[in-house]
């Protein structure tokens, strides 16, 4: 019925804007309506979203359903609109979020209903406009709107310390951002004294690589550096961190999911479509701190996790150690590394949003998060140990679930480049498995008290927004091959443009083949000397 | 669930058999998993239960039957049926070795010689070990959790036959993890015991410490050989052996260097996942588990996975001297120290438990040496006899009221005459007395590592061979210890349990012990608090119609004596004991077929030859096997073994009163001490890493929320202070200017304003006078 076209891109993209815009009219009582009406508008953009998936030219790595309308002609500002296969998965799985977040906080959100239903319209069209656009002036727009909202969510709706993690957040984002803009600008305007044009499109931008690489060092170290802490807060990486677990705890637990799914995202987003590359030299001469960070990001987080009290805070450790993961993934700059990172990004959006919501389910029934008060939760909620559970081995990548395929393929592409960096990162991996199933043993196993023996199991609704995560894990988990695919091609392109070398060497496969044709009889002991030569010619081949 | 081959056609080797239904062996007990996890709890009769798990397992028995015997019409070197069901990985090129290799990864699966028979001793042994199941796990059924066992169960054997069928190591590797996670599961079980859900954990997290290693050494192998499919690596490993040098990573080294590394990373895996020292601790621990998990998982098959990963990959290993010698060492110390630790222990699955240890170090020892086919040998004699020894101790607990401490048994021979027949083919067995198949599989392993010193009568051997033949030999002597030890505590003398202990040797059960197999504190709490345990024990039989098999003991006597269980649980047992007895002679050594040429040699390693990496042609020269091969042979089933049988019936048995036992502690408490306490190995653990690594993390926590955290705040407070300060600026300067300005003007109007009088004389008087004074300027000008 629908096809796959720029307009139905806008259409899915605005529709929970419009939505908003109508909801406004509706007075204020009305809360059904507005959880209702927001949860089919959510649905309604992802089911437009869906045609997509199917649409997509899986053999280019060029934007697709792309167009472009003049905005402002002086700056070189235009509306550009348009997708590849890493824009859009990211805002697939966008779609996919929004209604599972809005379909979480009917029990949670009690108060001021309308205007939360709105921010959480407002903010998904900010963020899936941050994917489909291709101009850096419209990138920064949405880029920045969405802030706002996320803003009013943790500080109207949040925790206790509320207003102190929603400055917070907004405040260091936006110092990322204005590093960004900086660099962005500065790169616009070395555009025009080289070409003599104001352009603003993200294709320009790329085109400027070249260019900028016969920059002076100093400026490109500097150019990078700007982009690398402007990404590296949002990711985030260590040491700029510190605002994801305040935000995280004091957020409901649908700005949580929002959060963990799709914000930090933008950080990761943002090293794949610029730092990488418009800025391969530098980003190679930095590489060293960057790996260092990382991996320090990766331990760290895990360590840091491992000691928390408070459920919440320690997924959102977690998050900084299997972010590090996607980082270190981006970074080994090969095929293998680039699509576990950018595999790793839906996981992480699909484990991470399950804990949080797995917290949330507890949070609404006893109003606490502390491991302590929980235990033995298995007895009274089989569904939701069931679940949990799930979604625990997601994200410590188990393999058959998701979080395995993402963390596989980053270390195997890590260890091509970098084989110390994936040592350390695997330690990481154990970690990981310690504190989520310590975590687990603690509010699931054990003895139960009273209280924890009164808490009911999942509602219909509840196993209904669990459902599409647990689907989703297991997907990906026993058959990723389409999602690899919509990859491979932008993939492809961005490693010739970061990594030119890489296709260079000589192909394989043949060798192999003929490997796998010989197979057992490999096994046995050649009868004459001279046969013992045959094979060994064949893997000469080019070394290193 | 649709079969595509999705592999180019050319990968398919001419050496490999399509089949079509290969897929169903692991994928239906995958949905009994899915039958039973989903609909389990809404079930109204736990026979449908039984129905689906039991159903599921046999049915994949019978296809793997059906898979081997046509393996067997087979010539030998294309015995390998292949089905490629999807790609599973596909992640663009790689840079491996030689150049860039588009290599992709399929969910495959492949069943060849060694494949084929793991896959029937995990379906078969599995069936045998649901069907024990059904009648342990009896009182679950009314508790609503045996659906979720058995589900469990099934994903178990969905996972190992992965790990064992899978066409590559990335296949093995799933297999290799989900066995893990149902590890996980089934300790924890019980979870609402604390004790059995850190069991659980530990058991995952050291795993997982294992798994390091394992992944370590598959992505190198990615790198040298640009593949993980089996038959890729098989034909190519000859080509790369032949290499001069192999530079990775800015490294070169020879290839036996880099088989070397990959081996040794590999093994690291399989101490994790076959509980070699030091990866062991888990195992041990892992006993919280309901019986028939302790013999599924942690004796038959799942701790076996290392041995058959050797095995698998034995074409690095053969090239891998250095890897080959850790695999001996470790194996042969872990052969020994587990045996010596299982001397001392009173919980019957624990002393099991330790034995299993030591047994896999036996197997670990056969692949250090090169024999894989003997160690492999070994895995099945052992699942056999380990696991009919599990399942009869887990009849002993069930029927005794779960008691586990074996000082509160004996006397059971005659109460439970058909376990304990079983358990006694099998203890023969386990302490390879001839012809029983222990017999042949350990001797055959010892005789490897002894000949490897030996060497043709020259012993020149390294020196390790022969450390490591007499550690296991000495394990060997340990072994046939504390199974007579168990056998006669636990079946001879006379029952101890019914308050009828003249020698005081019964101990009051700690409470954990008690239930360290059923965790129904609540559920048969009452039932222990009014005395009326045989009710209890009958409650175990209550499902079951076939009361005519169990002895009429209802006005029996006035006590709590057990008796024997149910048909469903005693057959499991007595087939694998049967199994157990006669086993053996599938790999009946060269040197009996000599003297008995009725019986064919050596069946099993010739079965599993195709798939073994051969450095030199083999040579069919006919020389006599050594006198000193027969001489080990008969010192091993003549003296060696029964000697340690006797001595422990001698103290156990001859004496009732285990005095002689007493006098042995009382005179060297300190050496019982620490073999009781399994050589504060534990605790070491816990000081040296696992205590310091939460230390650590709460010190990085305290930086992260001091430092990285406070240094945020602190420029968040340095500005607001630096806003205040600029306030107080702005104020009392630059504002403090504006009205400064203000203030003068203001002042200077005040004089201004006086002389705005508003009379006209003042004003013709202020003209003349600047009149003046323009005059003057200008004449001084």
């Amino acid at each position: 019925m629908f096809t796959a076209n720029t307009t139905l891109m806008l259409v899915a993209t605005f529709l929970p804007f419009l939505g908003a815009l109508v909801l406004l009219l509706v007075p204020k009582g009305q809360r059904k309506v507005f959880e209702y009406g927001s949860l089919a508008v959510m649905i309604v953009s992802f089911l437009l979203s869906v045609p997509f998936w199917f649409g997509y030219d899986r053999g280019s790595a060029a934007v697709q359903w792309f167009q472009a309308w003049t905005w402002i002609p002086t700056l070189g500002v235009k509306f550009a609109v348009g997708m590849d296969g890493i824009s859009l998965l990211l805002w697939l799985l966008t779609t996919f979020i929004g209604p599972i977040a809005i379909a979480c906080s009917f029990s949670s959100i009690t108060e001021r209903h309308k205007e939360y239903y709105l921010w959480m319209l407002v903010l998904q069209t900010a963020m899936l406009g941050v994917f489909i656009t291709q101009d850096m002036f419209l990138f920064y727009l949405f880029w920045e709107v969405m802030l706002v909202p996320m803003y009013f969510l943790i500080a109207i709706w949040g925790g206790p310390q509320k207003l102190y993690a929603a400055i917070k957040l907004f405040l260091y984002t936006l110092a990322g951002s204005v590093l960004m803009l900086v660099a962005i600008l500065a790169i616009y305007f070395l555009q025009h004294k080289t070409t003599g044009v104001y352009d603003f499109s993200l294709a320009s931008f790329q085109a400027m690589a070249p260019i900028i690489a016969q920059q002076s060092k100093t400026f490109q170290i500097l150019m990078a550096l700007a982009f690398f802490i402007g990404f590296a807060i949002k990711v985030p990486m260590f040491p700029f961190h510190t605002w994801l677990p305040d935000a995280h705890v004091q957020a409901p637990t649908a700005g949580s999911v929002i959060l963990a799914a799709i914000l930090l995202k933008m950080g990761t987003y943002g090293f794949v479509r610029f730092l990488l590359p418009i800025l391969p030299g530098a980003t190679k001469e930095l590489m060293p701190y960057f790996l260092t960070l990382t991996l320090i990001g990766i331990i760290y987080g895990a360590l840091v996790a491992m000691i928390q009290k408070d459920m919440k805070k320690l997924v959102a450790y977690s998050s900084v150690s299997h972010l590090g993961m996607c980082m270190l993934g981006l970074f080994a700059l090969n095929p293998y590394g680039i699509k576990g990172g950018l595999l790793q990004m839906l996981n992480h959006g699909i484990s991470t949003s399950g804990l949080f919501l797995a917290v949330g389910i507890v949070y609404e029934r006893r109003h606490t998060r502390m491991i302590a008060d929980f235990g033995g939760l298995s007895k009274s909620m089989p569904v939701y140990a069931t679940i949990f559970m799930i979604m625990t081995m997601s994200s410590l990548g188990l393999p058959l679930l998701n979080g395995f395929i993402g963390e596989g393929v980053i270390l195997m592409g890590s260890f091509q480049a970098f084989p110390w960096a994936a040592v350390v990162a695997t330690l990481g991996i154990i970690l990981g498995a310690a504190y989520l199933l310590w975590m687990y043993q603690r509010v699931m196993f054990g003895p139960i008290t009273p209280v924890n023996e009164k808490m009911e199991d999942l509602n219909l609704r509840e196993v209904l927004y669990f459902a599409p995560l647990v689907i989703v894990a297991f997907w990906i988990g026993m058959y990723p091959k389409p999602v690899m695919d919509v990859m491979d091609a932008p993939v492809r392109k961005l490693v010739m443009q970061v990594n030119p070398d890489f296709y260079k060497a000589e192909s394989l496969a043949a060798q192999q083949a003929e490997a796998a044709r010989v197979g057992m009889h490999g096994m046995e002991a050649p009868e004459a000397p001279e046969v013992q030569a045959a094979p060994a010619g064949m893997i000469h081949g080019g070394g290193h | 669930m649709t079969t595509t081959m999705s592999l180019e056609p050319s990968a398919v080797t001419a050496a490999t058999h399509p089949g079509s239904l290969l897929w169903l062996i692991p994928f239906l007990p995958f949905f009994g998993f899915l039958l039973n996890g989903l609909t389990g709890r809404k079930l109204r009769s736990t026979k449908v239960v039984d129905a689906i798990a039991l159903g599921s397992v046999g049915i994949s028995f019978i296809l793997t039957l059906i898979h081997f015997a046509r393996l067997i019409g087979l010539p030998a070197d294309s015995r390998s049926i292949h089905q490629s069901l999807w790609t599973w990985f596909d992640v663009g090129g790689a840079h491996v070795l030689g150049g860039l290799t588009t290599y992709k990864i399929a969910w495959a699966y492949k069943f060849d010689v060694l494949s084929g028979c793991m896959a029937l001793l995990v379906t078969g042994a599995g069936f045998l070990i649901h069907l024990f199941s059904t009648g342990y796990m009896a009182e679950e059924r009314n508790d609503g959790r045996y659906y979720r066992f058995m589900a469990y169960m099934n994903l178990f054997v969905f996972s190992m036959l992965n790990l064992v069928l899978g066409a590559n190591i990335l296949m093995m590797f799933l297999g290799w993890e989900g066995v893990g996670l149902c590890s996980y599961l089934l300790i924890g079980f019980y979870f609402e015991k604390e004790f059995a859900a850190v069991a659980g954990k530990k058991a995952f997290v050291t795993n997982r410490i294992g798994d390091f290693g394992f992944m370590i050494g598959f992505f190198l192998i990615l790198m040298v050989f640009g593949s993980l499919d089996y038959d890729t690596l098989m034909g190519s490993v000859r080509g790369i052996m032949a290499l001069p040098s192999i530079t990775l990573f800015h490294h070169t080294a020879s290839p036996t260097w880099w088989f070397n590394l990959i081996g040794c990373c590999l093994f690291v895996g399989a101490m994790g996942k076959s509980a070699q020292i030091p990866l062991y601790v888990w195992l041990p621990d892992a006993m919280a588990g309901p019986t028939p998990v302790s013999a599924l998982i942690h004796a038959a098959t799942m701790v076996t996975s290392g041995l058959y990963m050797i095995t698998r990959l034995n074409f690095i290993y053969i090239n891998a001297p250095v890897a080959l010698s850790v695999v001996l060492l470790f194996g042969s110390l872990t052969a020994f120290v587990a045996a010596t630790m299982g001397l001392a222990q009173y919980d019957i699955k624990k002393v099991l438990a330790y034995s299993t240890v030591s047994q896999l170090g036996f197997m670990f020892m056969g692949m250090g040496t090169g024999a894989f086919a003997a160690g492999m040998f070994h895995v099945f004699t052992h699942a056999f006899f380990k696991a009919s020894l599990f399942l009869g101790s887990g009849a002993v607990i069930a029927a005794c009221h779960h008691e586990q401490d074996m000082r509160n048994m004996g006397g059971l021979r005659k109460l439970m005459p058909i376990t304990s027949l079983a358990m006694i083919l099998a203890t023969f067995a386990i302490a390879g007395i001839f012809p029983f198949s222990g017999f042949f599989s350990k001797d055959e392993i010892l005789w490897q590592v002894f000949n490897g010193w030996y060497h043709h009568g020259l012993y020149n051997g390294p020196t390790l061979n022969l450390v490591a033949w007499i550690l296991g030999m000495l394990g060997a002597f340990c072994t046939a210890f504390y199974m007579t030890r168990l056998i006669a505590m636990t079946f001879y003398g006379d029952y101890r349990g019914a308050g009828n202990d003249p020698y005081g040797l019964t101990v009051q059960s700690e409470a954990h012990h008690a239930h360290d197999d059923h965790g129904h504190a609540d559920a048969h709490g009452h039932a222990a608090a009014d005395g009326h345990h045989e009710n209890h024990v009958h409650e175990l039989d209550k499902p079951h119609d076939h009361h005519a098999d169990d002895p009429e003991d209802h006005d029996f006597v006035p006590g709590h004596h057990p008796h024997e269980v149910s048909w469903r649980m005693w057959l499991p047992v007595l087939i694998l004991a049967c199994l157990a007895t006669v086993g053996g002679f599938l790999n009946y050594p060269e040197s009996l077929h000599r003297i008995l040429p009725i019986v064919p040699a050596e069946l099993f390693t010739k079965w599993l030859e195709p798939l073994l990496y051969q450095v030199a042609p083999v040579v069919h020269a006919e020389h006599a096997p050594p006198a000193i091969e027969y001489g080990l042979m008969a010192w091993a089933t003549l003296v060696w073994a029964p000697s340690a049988m006797i001595l422990a019936w001698w103290i156990y048995k001859v004496d009732p009163s285990w005095s002689r036992a007493k006098a042995f502690v009382a005179r060297f408490p300190n050496l019982y001490r620490w073999v009781n306490a399994k050589y504060y190995v534990d605790e070491f653990y816990e000081a040296a890493l696992i205590g310091p690594t939460k230390r650590f993390s709460a010190q990085l926590w305290s930086f992260d929320t001091w430092v990285v955290d406070g240094m945020v705040n602190g420029a968040a407070r340095f500005t607001v202070l630096w806003a205040h300060s600029m306030h107080w600026v702005d104020q009392k300067i630059v504002d403090g200017l504006v009205n400064g300005v203000a203030w003068l003007i203001q002042q200077t109007s005040l004089v201004f304003r006086r002389l705005q009088s508003g009379r006209f004389q003042h004003y013709a008087f202020v003209m003349f006078l600047g009149f003046l004074v323009f005059a003057f300027w200008k004449f001084l000008a």
